[in-house]
């Protein structure tokens, strides 16, 4: 045992008779990694619990030592911290709100995690943590590897009658808001870096003024929001231009191609969103060889779409010959993020057959993902780093595995619906996304024949 | 006051970027923690690898894998116009730590740097103080306002990690720019033609994604990839000329894509068409017909393609997890375009794509690939399907998973592209003076004969 103290300036190494992992560990130091026991899920519930709390673990016994004094070394003066305790079979702990300096704390919360489910309860306690049990209070003595629960509390966290629960294994996390004030800072200037970025903007090789970009989707996915969400970017507050709704068949009916102004100089910015109406079951909504008229630029502004019937070369609204200003040069997929696995077979069909139209034509297009605000267990500060979320990362992967488009195609947004002010972290998304659309059509641009 | 680290969001970013998306949690805060030397220490054991940043006019830190490792990775981190910036360098220091001062010591016993908490004094050498660059008015000794202790999660536990995260940009910097210099031999054609040929779904239109993104510095998506069940997404013959990012040139190299090769007969790229394709005789964007070979009498046939129309160098590409299921139509076919290549006398190599492990395949220094990568079954496979010696068998990573570019991926991509480009050379001195000199040249078809097996 004497080998694997060598790493570090300590003569005691306090080995529990808990720990029983720690004897087999092999004497490299970075296998004793504190890494938390905790799975991604259950700490992601954990720090939504409490509000959207970001973790850092301070303390973990089997590494750090079975003892008060260890502990307090860590934890005492780093804010709000949440104990994690490992029993046989449940995962319990308590939270502290108020900065931990050892000692008396007034109110504490104690938790019991059961798969995804918390109960949790306030109580007082006098010393959370001690060596000695010697009252009905709440406390963790680590030194014996105990928990004491009183009756009471016990009964309501619904926890097996008794008094003491032992454990193998307790962590200190300091609890930090996701979103403070220094995060804003740095999200405000990446915003306004990218804001500055798409009003330069040149499409490639100058080979038209605008670029053309076509939202497509099922009914009710977000493309108007979509839309609505960049003008508000660009303006400055949230605009509703487009209406928006959930009618079941679509609020949008005409084709509307619409140009934005910038807030600051009154210039048109260097591309337009055009808006059509939604796809549809089977023979409703959006019909497959508009789309085609479409991204060809055949189809002017305000062009009202007949689900039964296609544009013909007669209509008023007809371009006959288009030029490369008039056809799209990138076609967005709009999906709903919580719908992808409810699609319908026929929709998967359409989708389908649609993109494989594109191909042919090499119209080049990415997928957006909307509503990320909404999934299960998704916060405000997931969105920052939204593309590393678990549940996310799934969602992409199915739109992958459902529909065939490559992984790195495929977006994520999260649209102004309700909201009054703008936010910058959900700005960020917005304006990545269609970053990401002007350099799909700078590709498309440069493939493009000559001719 | 709140324990919250007093770098900026951009600059946290940048250090977790830069030391390969790992995550970092405080420890220590001397302004919260108190300025003392013991305190410090402390949370540095068992805490595994850790950073510690000083903060005075600049930012100084340096990352430790384990208290008593030999080597630290020095850094600061400023702004330079909008970007931040992390020079690194690696040393070999010695820890000293007496109640008031850490110090790091060199192998000779000079200081490099030390600190003295309580006076909040911090004191750096020359040498290190110009390595890393910091700006010329900070003098060797600077008083600091704040000292963080950091415990760095997910590390990859490999040889020569600190080694490979200090050198890699730098690496790849410069493979990219002896790309963009490069020239074929004897300026017989002015861009290499390399032709990506393998099953559907291998990564032939990803590599070149990949490689235009590694240029452009942006990723980029101009070949449509992605899966559809069995049918080949690329239907066209592409040839792509890149410009790069940087300079607005075309880069002295073209990839030729083309449709993926089918398990079944009268699918997929049909293997007649081969012989044209690589003669030059195939125009940009030809349709490919699965059932029937591109003749002479297309409009757009090339009757008379000259050197720099030809096909100079044939990528194999072959996803390496299916190695061990190809089927046995596959493994003719590829066999059976091989003979055709060998026969043409034209440069070729195979290139393994959506490795996994992929920076694991590199040996520290980046020049050669690991012993234990080559041997790896699935190389041993392909070399004997094949009969291609190992080292002309290249692997690279999955581009198309991600989001962030990752240097090491870029790595393998240019490494890849650099010995497909060597290999062409050798194919160019090596051609007969007719060859390169009237421009013009024919050779036996082997269409007839091709055609005459998969009947």
């Amino acid at each position: 045992m004497k080998g694997r103290i060598v790493f570090y300036d300590r003569t005691y190494y306090p080995f529990s008779k808990f720990d029983g992992k720690c004897v087999g560990c092999p004497t490299r130091l970075r296998s004793m990694a504190v890494t938390t026991r905790l799975t991604w899920l259950q700490k992601k519930i954990l720090q939504n619990h409490f509000g959207d709390k970001k973790f850092s673990l301070l303390y973990k016994a089997s590494v750090h030592g079975f003892s008060t004094q260890d502990l307090h070394n860590r934890c005492c003066n780093q804010g709000p911290i949440i104990t994690v305790i490992y029993s046989e079979n449940v995962v319990s702990g308590v939270y502290v709100e108020e900065n931990y300096q050892g000692g008396t704390t007034d109110s504490i919360i104690i938790f019991v995690l059961r798969e995804t489910e918390i109960s949790e309860c306030k109580a007082n306690s006098y010393n959370l943590f001690v060596n000695y049990n010697d009252n009905a209070q709440y406390c963790i003595n680590l030194q014996s590897g105990n928990v004491l629960i009183p009756p009471q509390i016990a009964k309501r966290l619904e926890l097996p009658p008794g008094h003491q629960y032992s454990f193998q294994e307790c962590e200190v996390f300091r609890c930090e808001d996701t979103v403070d004030e220094r995060k804003i800072q740095g999200l405000i200037q990446l915003r306004d870096q990218l804001l500055l970025a798409m009003r330069v903007y040149k499409p490639s090789g100058n080979l038209v003024n605008q670029v053309k970009i076509l939202l497509l989707g099922p009914i009710g996915a977000g493309k108007s929001s979509f839309f609505n969400s960049v003008k508000s970017v660009f303006q400055g507050y949230v605009s509703h231009q487009a209406l928006v709704g959930d009618d079941t068949t679509g609020t949008s009916k005409n084709y509307r191609v619409y140009s934005m102004k910038d807030r600051i100089n009154g210039a048109s910015l260097p591309f337009v969103l055009c808006d059509s109406l939604g796809l549809g079951e089977d023979e409703e909504g959006l019909c497959v060889e508009d789309i085609l008229s479409l991204i060809k630029g055949h189809v002017s502004d305000r062009y009202q779409f007949n689900s039964m019937k296609p544009i013909t070369s007669s209509d008023v609204k007809y371009i006959k010959y288009p030029q490369l200003k008039d056809r799209i040069h990138c076609a967005v997929f709009v999906f709903d993020i919580n719908s992808i696995e409810h699609l319908s077979y026929g929709m998967v069909a359409k989708i389908k057959r649609i993109r494989r139209e594109m191909i042919k034509c090499g119209m080049l297009h990415v997928v957006l993902l909307t509503h990320v605000d909404s999934m299960k267990l998704i916060t405000r500060g997931d969105l920052i780093d939204i593309y590393s979320c678990v549940p996310v990362k799934l969602k992409i992967n199915a739109v992958h595995r459902n529909l065939g488009f490559s992984v790195s195609d495929i977006l994520v947004v999260s649209n102004y619906s309700s909201e009054w002010e703008l936010d910058a972290i959900k700005d960020i998304l917005i304006l990545s996304a269609l970053r990401k659309m002007l350099w799909t059509a700078d590709d498309f641009l440069e493939d493009f024949p000559l001719e | 006051m709140a324990v919250t680290t007093k770098l900026t969001w951009n600059e946290e970013a940048c250090l977790i970027n830069q030391l390969g998306n790992v995550s970092l949690s405080l420890l220590y805060k001397s302004s919260v923690h108190g300025y003392s030397m013991s305190d410090m220490l402390q949370r540095y054991t068992c805490e595994g690898p850790t950073i510690t940043i000083y903060f005075s006019n600049s930012i100084v830190g340096f990352l430790m894998l384990e208290r008593n490792h030999k080597q630290t990775i020095w850094f600061t981190l400023r702004k330079k116009k909008d970007i931040i910036e992390m020079p690194t360098l690696l040393l070999n220091t010695v820890l000293k730590t007496t109640t008031e001062e850490l110090s790091f010591l060199s192998y000779c016993g000079e200081t490099i740097f030390s600190v003295n908490l309580k006076a909040q004094l911090i004191f750096l050498n020359h040498m290190l103080n110009a390595k890393i660059r910091l700006p010329v008015n900070s003098c060797s000794r600077a008083n600091i306002s704040e000292c963080e202790v950091f415990r760095v999660e997910g590390i990859k536990d490999n040889r020569g990690y600190l080694k490979r995260i200090t050198e890699v940009t730098q690496y790849r910097n410069k493979l990219l720019s002896d790309l963009r210099a490069y020239k074929p031999y004897a300026d017989l054609v002015s861009e290499i033609r390399i032709l990506l040929l393998g099953p559907t779904g291998s990564g032939k239109s990803s590599f070149f994604n990949s490689v235009k993104s590694v240029f452009r510095g942006r990723p980029t998506q101009q070949a449509i990839v992605g899966s559809d069940s069995t049918t080949s997404i690329t239907e066209q013959y592409r040839i792509y000329s890149i410009k790069d990012g940087v300079h607005r040139q075309y880069l002295p190299f073209m990839l030729c894509d083309t449709m993926g090769l089918h398990d079944s007969e009268g699918g997929g790229l049909c293997v007649d068409d081969i012989p044209h394709i690589l003669k030059g005789c195939v125009p940009d964007r030809y349709q490919f017909d699965p059932c029937k070979p591109i003749t002479s009498k297309h409009p757009t046939y090339i009757k008379s393609p000259s050197l720099k129309d030809r096909v100079h160098c044939v990528a194999y590409v072959l996803d390496i997890n299916s190695i061990d299921n190809l089927s046995s139509t596959m493994v003719a076919k590829l066999k059976q375009i091989h003979k055709e290549v060998i026969t043409c006398g034209i440069a070729h190599v195979v290139l393994l794509t959506k490795v996994n492990n992929y920076d694991e395949v590199l040996q520290v220094n980046f020049l050669n690939v690991n012993k234990s990568t080559t041997s790896q079954k699935q190389v041993m496979n392909v070399s004997k399907i094949l009969g291609i010696p190992i080292f002309n068998i290249l692997i690279i990573g999955n581009h198309t998973s991600k989001w962030e570019s990752d240097p090491e991926e870029d790595i393998l991509v240019l490494s890849a592209l650099r010995q497909m480009l060597r290999v062409t050379d050798d194919f160019l001195e090596d051609l007969p003076k007719e060859e390169t000199t009237c421009g013009y040249f024919y050779y036996e078809s082997t269409s007839c004969r091709l055609s005459q097996i998969y009947c």
